[in-house]
């Protein structure tokens, strides 16, 4: 589905990525931890497209150059980034903003977009899965939400949008032990044999909910050791100074 | 004279000698200092002379009588009309109130031409005013639903000039929504100069909003005189992106206790469009607030201008003033320029201001192409969502939604 070979990014003449190789295929869980600083929310952002790295390698996403495309059509394409840190859009309503992104995507895919009432009818269905309030949906969106609210407001547009890869950048950070429960089962609950994860995480604790297939570890812009689910306990006992 | 303008109170039929002489004075007064420009304080970011000079080769006041009346009615919501054309009072109609508590009528200049000194726009409305209505609400009369005052222009009004007054009287607890609609794509030029008197007695209220439906080539200004007795209440909304030049000149006397005020804005210009507010709130008596929203995203090559003034008189005590301008600046040919003040000779008051401009987040649009949505449809959710928000303390959903509607129509461009 995915596969990345020796990606180098930079931006603002920091060299970040430095050669990265990966290699996603449906159906997978994959996890890459490693210390701040070591290019991992670098990679989810030149996955997503955004502007301002200088990019050189290949990224190929279901056999197409995924350098061509805009952010929009990688999204249009089937690929999501739960964002570390969701932005605020003041006077922007969560409903509105959900159906105009899913009928944005049906529309690309050639699918009928949805009138109101069925969307309404969808969403209230997804959210009530993730326990969010009804009443969110209604606000703003993501402003004054709380972190957690926040991250799972990603996940349900996640589970909208029916991405084929899903990445999720630290979407465990600034989320209790319940709410970080309830991303875990929405990310399970989606899984299949036809879609994949990239996990971006500082810690084991989310990979105790979502078991990885794969765990890689990103130091210095490059993937320096890749195991299974076993190397994150590893990693957690013995820190990543000895791996750099 | 300057070459660009030709005004005459001959123009004008049937006045008595003494109104003829009384204009002319007005006119004469008018010609010495010609159209403001950027030397007057009041106009530093809008030298309408130099703005006429260059799109107009010769106004001239016609005082055209047209019968068109080629408006298409609001079909959103229910409510009574005023109908002027070209300045003038054509018909009206308020089948869905009790008509013994309104009394609507053509102004009525002969008592009213002043000659005063308090601006040259203001001379050469007592000058050549001839059209517009005056509008006096009984007391304690509510009205059902809101008043919507069609302005309609006429296609010959290329190089003119119309100059109107109209006023408004809400008695003691009365209410009123007021709608200054104007829907017009004329291409011609012409210029408005229009003068609104608005006295709102003990506990009346007042909504006056201001919306425009189309682009137009016309160069309109208002002057807006509110006066607040004690407990009224004067909300204004102001939606009139799509006139090549706009400038409302808002001034609000707040006269009495325990009145309060509200201006909103919401303007997205595009193209060459110059608009300005300027707005000057008077804290004459204790216990008043006012409060001033004012949003603008500039586009292409436009200009857009605040200049927002509070004055607090030394009995105001316990004044309550809040002003807040906020711009997007999305060209960098387009200009904003703001400028607030605060003028206070009480002690005991609460009074801020605050002035933003900025450039769209970046960020927030990669977050919602993110979810594949276009670029273009992202920049527009951010400007509405940006401007929308003025209206949110709106309670009347149908009038919200209207407006919305409005607003939504004008960032793209009709």
């Amino acid at each position: 589905m995915l596969n990345i070979k020796n990606l180098e990014a930079t931006i603002d003449n920091k060299h970040i990525l430095r050669g990265l190789n990966l290699d996603i295929k449906p159906g997978e869980v994959h996890a890459i931890m490693g210390p701040n600083g070591s290019g991992k929310s670098t990679l989810a952002n030149v996955l997503s497209g955004k502007n301002g790295y200088e990019i050189k390698g290949d990224i190929s996403f279901n056999g197409k150059n995924l350098n061509e495309f805009s952010t929009e059509e990688r999204a249009q394409k089937g690929i999501f980034l739960a964002f570390q840190y969701p932005l605020e859009i003041p006077g922007v309503n969560t409903n509105i903003f959900l159906k105009t992104s899913l009928n944005a995507v049906r529309k690309a895919k050639g699918e009928k977009e949805l009138d109101t009432l069925t969307f309404l009818k969808l969403i209230k269905e997804k959210a009530s899965e993730l326990g969010i309030d009804e009443k969110f949906l209604s606000r703003q969106l993501n402003v004054g939400f709380s972190g957690g609210e926040k991250k799972k407001n990603e996940i349900l547009q996640m589970k909208l949008l029916q991405p084929k890869l899903s990445i999720l950048d630290e979407t465990d950070s600034g989320l209790d032990i319940d709410a970080l429960r309830i991303v875990a089962d929405g990310v399970n609950t989606y899984k299949n044999k036809d879609n994949a994860f990239l996990i971006i995480t500082h810690y084991q604790r989310l990979l105790d909910y979502i078991k990885p297939d794969f765990i890689h570890v990103l130091s210095n812009g490059k993937i320096v050791k890749t195991g299974n689910a076993d190397l994150g306990i590893e990693l957690e006992k013995t820190g990543y100074s000895n791996l750099a | 004279m300057s070459n660009f303008y030709d005004f005459k109170v001959e123009n004008i039929k049937d006045l008595s000698l003494e109104e003829k002489n009384l204009r002319k004075k007005n006119l004469d007064l008018f010609f010495q200092n010609g159209f403001p420009n950027k030397k007057i304080e009041d106009w530093k970011f809008t030298d309408l002379n130099s703005i006429l000079g260059k799109n107009f080769n010769n106004i001239a006041n016609n005082n055209i009588t047209s019968e068109e009346k080629n408006v298409k009615l609001i079909e959103e919501f229910e409510h009574n009309f005023i109908f002027l054309v070209d300045g003038k009072l054509v018909s009206n109609n308020f089948d869905l109130e009790d008509k013994n508590n309104i009394f609507i009528n053509d102004y009525n200049y002969k008592n009213e031409i002043k000659f005063d000194k308090q601006s040259s726009l203001t001379l050469l409305n007592n000058a050549l005013a001839t059209g517009g209505f005056t509008l006096e609400i009984s007391k304690n009369y509510k009205f059902k639903k809101p008043l919507v005052i069609y302005n309609y222009f006429s296609k010959n009004l290329k190089e003119s000039i119309i100059n109107n007054k109209n006023s408004v009287i809400l008695n003691d607890e009365t209410e009123l929504t007021l709608i200054n609609y104007i829907d017009n794509d004329s291409k011609d030029n012409f210029m408005t100069n229009t003068i609104d008197n608005i006295l709102i007695k003990k506990n009346a209220s007042l909504k006056n909003i201001f919306i425009n439906n189309s682009r137009c080539n016309g160069y309109f200004y208002r002057y807006i005189k509110s006066v607040l007795e004690e407990g009224s209440n004067c909300d204004n909304y102001l939606l009139s992106a799509g006139l090549k030049f706009n400038k409302l000149d808002i001034e609000i006397d707040h006269n009495e206790e325990n009145s309060k005020s509200s201006i909103f804005s919401a303007l997205n210009l595009l193209g060459s469009e110059h608009q300005e507010i300027k707005t000057r709130i008077n804290h004459n008596a204790p216990n008043c607030q006012s409060y001033q929203k004012v949003k603008n995203v500039l586009n292409d090559q436009s200009k857009g201008v605040y200049q927002g003034k509070i004055f607090v008189k030394n009995v105001a005590q316990k004044t309550d003033a809040y002003q807040l301008s906020k711009a997007l600046i999305l060209n960098d040919n387009s200009e904003f320029d703001a400028k607030p003040e605060l003028e206070i000779y009480a002690d005991d008051v609460k009074c801020s201001h605050g002035s933003t401009s900025g450039s769209i987040d970046f960020d927030s649009i990669h977050y919602l192409k993110s979810r594949g949505i276009p670029e273009e449809e992202a920049l527009k959710m951010l400007i509405s969502g940006f401007l929308s928000e003025v209206l949110e303390k709106l309670k009347d959903t149908k009038l919200k939604n209207f407006l919305l509607d409005k607003l939504e129509r004008q960032i793209n461009g009709y």
